[in-house]
């Protein structure tokens, strides 16, 4: 074939270019050790690595949040250990008045101003804050002093001071701490000091007075009473003829004739008028006192699924009722605590055993908020414990999003080193070639 | 005898010196672009009859001939066009790969550290610093939209600037061409032998005007060329051309289009005629890449800013306020809606404004209203499908089972209209169906066609706003069409093309942080007095917060335990009570006993919440006000729960993967373009191969003709000196 001078340059010049564009490839690739330089080296893999590449920031993300969770929720588990210490010694003091043999009234008040010393440092833990200032226990009212005096509500007896009210909310603070998880880092001051169910949890069953006026005359102490079916309390208090649905309520009352105690079941839902719901039955101290109504005289025959125990002689007429467990305040158990150490025993007004009913009701009431700081302390663990295990998760996922984008972006040095060392040698053979090429002319001989 | 020796000799001399000159032609012209190696063709000359037979008279040279083949030059022309479109089309996309490919300067990053500073927010709320932190953040996002849109736009201005310059060059080329017609023409008629250089000079100019535009040429029988473009349109005729002329598109007077000058003033020649060199390389690269990466962009703003908005109106900000109370502001960003151009030729009167459908939709929502005595419809939010009957029981039979509604327990007053969840609205999120086409908007005299330009899809109607409805439905945005359209005319829609230059952060919002609606404006709270172990969830404020407002009192629910129902106070009068349960909702009215069942989502008024466990009678819950909920960040988790949500595109992708899809179509098409590129390259340097074996100069070839006629001349000048040897031997005898 023909070839004219031109063509010999131009496919000189043309196939030093190629190689010297392919050589600033690889050179680009080896300075920047990255395999795709701009999408169109690997489309798939560039818009695959950004993809990844977003999870892996937002995996980072969640282990910021999972620190901020731990550290947050470290916070509110320091104060729970602090309260459940103070809760321990409380309940030791109430121990120790319990004994109204050894203790006088003096003891008793020395007590109560413990108490109260205690109260206000249980304030303390309740309206702590936490590093930026927001108060721990608020729910959604960071800024807001969640629990105060309420000085508009009179104290409700046995306490002599107004209740403390709650400020804040039953808001969770969330935080984003797994793609799918979000972890609320607070407890809301309502759940932790507030809705603290009375009683057993789930009846109260307390002193109701003698139904001729005052207190019980007799020497009667009732249990904290057991729920045997709550199956059948809950229908019980939902489903049984009540003359007032609204506030079920059942009283126990022991009538004393000729010597032989008997007791027989009331409803006192409407307290003004008593119904009988069951028949009067023999009563023996100690004996546990099934709850259920029989007909006659109810209309039907229902088992409410619990007990009480009733222990000592009780005088004709004395009471004592068993009302689905409502809320108290932990402050509200203390105050009531403190009324009832700061009351003198020993009149007819105030009975030794109606001092110990009193203070076994508020144990009952105190040992309840134990129980539901250890529930809320649980819950706190189980997250933390939950955090530690998404960290875990998430330093592994961070490995993997990291050997997925090497293995999308990164370049291979050693097959691109060789492949520079190729490119070279093709490179140098044809500046060689074309120099040779270029050099030979006819006119060189003329 | 001597004088015929002389005078054959001179001859021979006159042809070496021709054969010099040409051969001296062809090696200085050896680099000349265009240039085709020229050769003598010698023949002898008529012989002179003798006595002895025919004596020959020496040569001449009867032309000089150009060594071209203008099969092989129409292939070089062919293979030109082509390469040209493709090294200009690949040269524009690698910018915008360029663009796409640094980690750094991409999207993502700013994506990233904008739902970064979100979290921050959800993780203190209370915080100014935080807050502040996102404002900054959420403007370098919108700075990074504003740059990437700035560089496409930068793009479109060039493109503009660049079609203009070409097209003048194209009418300098076209011009020259005429000329040299004209000249040829001249030359050829005073003597009968090609003008070769003039030829040369033609061809070349055919080349450089493939190099812009792809044209086919046809030889007149005098020699001139026509030149044409696209399916017939004349450039060159003989010695007259016609005008090409840069002028703003009808349809989008922001685009430069090419036209060609007539008596009326232009013509403008649809695109698809532009085939072929640096022009048609401009002209699809525009409407094949950039159009596209700018829509895409554009989308994924609008996207954002619709989405982040919808959500951020359900928020609760740092002052205590949600929509509708004092200075809230509902939307984080602000965005302009999208822009509709008129062409410049219609003749109606008609204006046309488009809207993006905001708040997006989310599944599982649907509108009950009774627009007359006989007439209840029911309208799923998400896409405006409307089923319509007499009555609630007819409409409920006419309701497919699988939409879960169960609407029996409601009444309508004739204008009431409320809002109903169904089972999908758990989980549910905002999204977009915008996509990243332009549409059109035609008219022909009775029916509206919308046409999505990018794949032809179209909507027709006779009724514009039943047009506007169902476009509404699919493509996320509507149209606002008035009366006076003519026959004939359009409308170029452009939902996104402006969207990411536009987008901007709320400047209320950017010049206090407070106003960032980082909680809800909704809480639960569960009744104090309870006995029974019943939970309230959280509450979430839904699409459709504010209207009609929650009383201040918020709304209590109170469990009776003879019907299991729940009762509700406080539900305002225009609400009604949406309760999904075992995957069926039913609607009740705001005081009707609803039964209880453990796990049941309630939802009102744009407010939902779930109910489980076990109720004892008398037990309450409460649905509140969320008030000095200062470390609240509930709504600001739904906000960065965007990030991660199937945000874009029908529910089918995020702003990062739809981002992807971007970087990797034009990855992809550059890809394709720099492929095809390489291949028309060597089938370019094939055929240039070809042309050159004929027609190019080799220096040692005519090096080596230098000789020959050097020594062609040599051997006719020793025959004027045999000549005049003889001559003398002759003068010789007579003295």
């Amino acid at each position: 074939m023909r070839i004219s001078t031109s063509q010999i340059y131009e496919a000189g010049t043309l196939n030093i270019q190629r190689n010297q564009s392919a050589l600033y490839k690889l050179q680009n690739q080896l300075s920047t050790g990255r395999r795709v330089l701009t999408p169109e080296d690997d489309p798939v893999a560039a818009a695959q690595a950004l993809i990844v590449g977003q999870s892996r920031a937002v995996n980072a993300q969640h282990v910021d949040n999972q620190k901020n969770a731990s550290s947050q929720l470290g916070l509110v588990d320091s104060q729970l250990n602090a309260l459940t210490d103070l809760l321990q010694n409380v309940r030791e003091r109430v121990i120790q008045a319990g004994n109204s043999a050894t203790q006088t009234n003096s003891d008793r008040q020395l007590i109560a101003t413990e108490l109260e010393a205690r109260l206000g440092e249980l304030l303390g833990i309740a309206n702590s804050q936490n590093g930026t200032g927001d108060y721990l226990f608020s729910g959604y009212r960071g800024a807001t002093l969640p629990f105060a005096i309420n000085a508009a509500l009179p104290a409700a007896a046995p306490a002599t001071v107004s209740p403390f009210g709650y400020y804040g909310d039953d808001g969770e603070r969330l935080l984003q701490v797994a793609s799918s998880r979000q972890m609320a880092v607070n407890v809301s001051g309502s759940d932790l000091f507030m809705n603290v169910r009375r009683g057993n949890g789930v009846f109260a069953a307390e002193t109701g007075g003698n139904t001729a006026g005052g207190i019980n005359q007799g020497s009667a102490a009732v249990d904290g009473g057991a729920v045997l079916d709550p199956q059948k309390w809950s229908q019980a208090v939902n489903g049984f003829a009540w003359s007032n649905p609204a506030s079920a309520a059942v009283q126990v009352r022991f009538s004393v004739v000729a010597g032989v105690t008997s007791y027989q079941l009331y409803d006192v839902s409407v307290p003004a008028t008593p119904v009988a719901i069951s028949l009067s039955a023999p009563y023996t101290p100690g004996q546990s006192i099934q709850l259920a109504s029989s007909n006659p005289p109810a209309a039907t025959l229902t088992d409410f699924g619990a007990r009480i125990v009733v222990q000592g002689q009780p005088a004709n007429n004395d009471t004592f009722s068993i009302r689905p467990s409502t809320n108290q305040s932990l402050f509200q158990t203390m105050q009531n605590l403190v009324a009832i150490l700061r009351n003198p025993i020993g009149s007819s007004t105030y009975t030794a055993s109606q001092y110990g009913n009193d203070l076994g009701a508020q144990l009952n009431n105190l040992d309840q908020a134990m129980q539901n700081v250890s529930r809320v302390q649980a819950t706190i663990g189980t997250r933390m414990r939950e955090i530690d295990s998404l960290k875990d998760t998430a330093s592994d996922l961070d490995l993997q999003y990291q050997t997925s984008l090497s293995e999308l972006q990164d370049l291979d040095y050693a097959k691109a080193i060789s492949e520079f060392t190729l490119q070279k040698t093709y490179l140098d053979a044809a500046q060689l070639s074309f120099a040779k090429l270029s050099g030979l002319s006819l006119f060189n001989y003329l | 005898m001597a004088t015929g020796l002389i005078s054959t000799g001179i001859s021979g001399i006159q042809v070496a010196q021709l054969g010099l000159l040409t051969t001296q032609h062809n090696i200085t012209n050896a680099n000349t672009a265009g240039f085709n190696r020229q050769r003598i063709v010698q023949s002898s000359n008529i012989a002179m009859l003798t006595g002895a037979g025919f004596v020959g008279q020496g040569a001449n040279v009867s032309t000089i001939e150009r060594m071209y083949d203008s099969f092989l030059s129409s292939q070089v022309n062919r293979s030109q066009t082509a390469s040209s479109e493709l090294e200009t089309y690949y040269s524009k996309i690698k910018q915008i790969d360029n663009m796409l490919a640094d980690a750094n300067s991409g999207l993502s990053p700013a994506l990233q550290e904008f739902f970064t500073g979100i979290q921050k927010v959800s993780a203190n709320p209370s915080q100014l610093p935080a807050r502040q932190a996102m404002i900054s953040s959420a403007q370098a996002l919108v700075a990074r939209y504003q740059g990437l849109e700035a560089r496409i736009s930068q793009m479109y201005d060039g493109m503009n600037a660049q079609i203009t310059t070409t097209v003048a060059t194209i009418n300098s080329y076209s011009q020259q061409i005429a000329t040299l017609n004209d000249r040829i023409v001249v030359a050829r008629s005073s003597i009968d032998q090609p003008p070769n250089d003039l030829l040369d000079q033609r061809d070349q100019l055919v080349l450089e005007l493939n190099k812009l535009i792809s044209v086919t040429t046809t030889t007149n029988s005098d020699g001139t060329y026509n030149v044409y473009i696209g399916n017939g349109q004349q450039l060159v005729t003989g010695t007259m051309t016609m005008t090409m002329t840069a002028l703003p598109s009808s349809a989008d007077p922001s685009r430069v289009a090419v036209g060609l000058k007539n008596a009326s003033g232009a013509q403008e020649l649809p695109e698809s005629l532009i085939t072929g060199g640096a022009l048609g390389g401009l002209l699809g690269f525009r409407s094949g890449s950039l159009d596209r990466a700018a829509n895409d962009l554009g989308r994924n703003a609008a996207s954002l800013a619709l989405t982040f908005n919808a959500q951020n109106a359900l928020g609760q900000d740092l002052l205590g306020q949600s929509i509708g109370v004092g200075t809230f502001q509902a939307n984080f960003f602000t965005i302009t809606q999208p822009q509709v151009v008129g062409n410049a030729q219609n003749t109606g009167t008609a204006t046309v404004t488009s809207q993006f459908v905001s708040p997006p939709p989310i599944d599982g929502y649907y509108t009950l209203s009774r627009t007359a005595a006989a007439s209840y419809t029911l309208t799923r939010q998400s896409d405006g499908q409307s089923w319509t009957n007499t009555s609630l029981a007819l409409l409920q039979a006419s309701v497919p089972a699988s939409e879960g509604l169960s609407l029996g327990g409601a009444t309508l007053a004739v204008g009431d209209s409320t809002q109903v969840l169904g089972p999908a609205a758990a989980g549910a999120n905002f999204y977009t169906k915008l996509t990243n086409a332009d549409y059109r908007l035609g008219f022909d005299g009775t029916n509206y066609t919308l046409t999505r330009l990018t794949d032809n899809v179209a909507w027709t109607n006779t009724d514009r706003n039943a047009l506007s409805t169902s476009v509404a439905g699919s493509e996320g945005f509507s149209l606002a069409i008035s009366a006076g359209m003519a026959a004939g005319d359009t409308f170029l829609v452009q939902p996104t093309k402006a969207a990411a230059r536009n987008l901007t952060v709320n400047p209320s919002v950017a010049a206090d942080a407070r106003l960032i609606a980082a909680a809800m404006p909704v809480r639960t709270s569960t009744g104090s007095t309870n006995t029974g172990s019943g939970v309230i969830s959280e509450a979430r404020a839904l699409q459709g917060f504010g209207t009609p407002a929650l009383p201040a009192a918020g709304v209590t629910l109170t469990y009776n335990s003879t019907g299991n129902t729940l009762s509700l106070s406080g539900v305002p009068a225009g609400a009604r009570i949406s309760v999904t349960a075992s995957g069926v909702s039913a609607v009740y009215d705001p005081g009707a006993s609803i039964p209880y069942s453990s796990g049941m989502q309630i939802s009102f008024a744009g407010a939902g919440f779930q109910i489980t466990g076990n109720l004892n009678n008398g037990d309450t819950f409460a649905l509140l006000r969320t008030a000095s909920g200062v470390s609240d960040g509930r709504n600001s988790l739904a906000l960065g729960l965007l990030q991660s949500q199937n945000t874009m595109s029908g529910k089918s992708a995020s702003f990062q993967s739809a981002y992807a899809q971007l970087v990797s179509d034009n990855g992809n098409k550059t890809r394709e373009i720099e492929v095809r590129s390489s291949a028309q390259a060597a089938l370019l340097k094939q055929s240039a191969d070809a042309r050159d074996a004929l027609s190019g100069v080799n220096l040692d070839e005519e090096a080596a003709n230098l000789m020959r006629y050097q020594q062609a001349y040599q051997a006719s000048a020793k025959m004027l000196d045999v000549g005049n040897k003889l001559f003398d031997a002759l003068l010789g005898i007579v003295s």
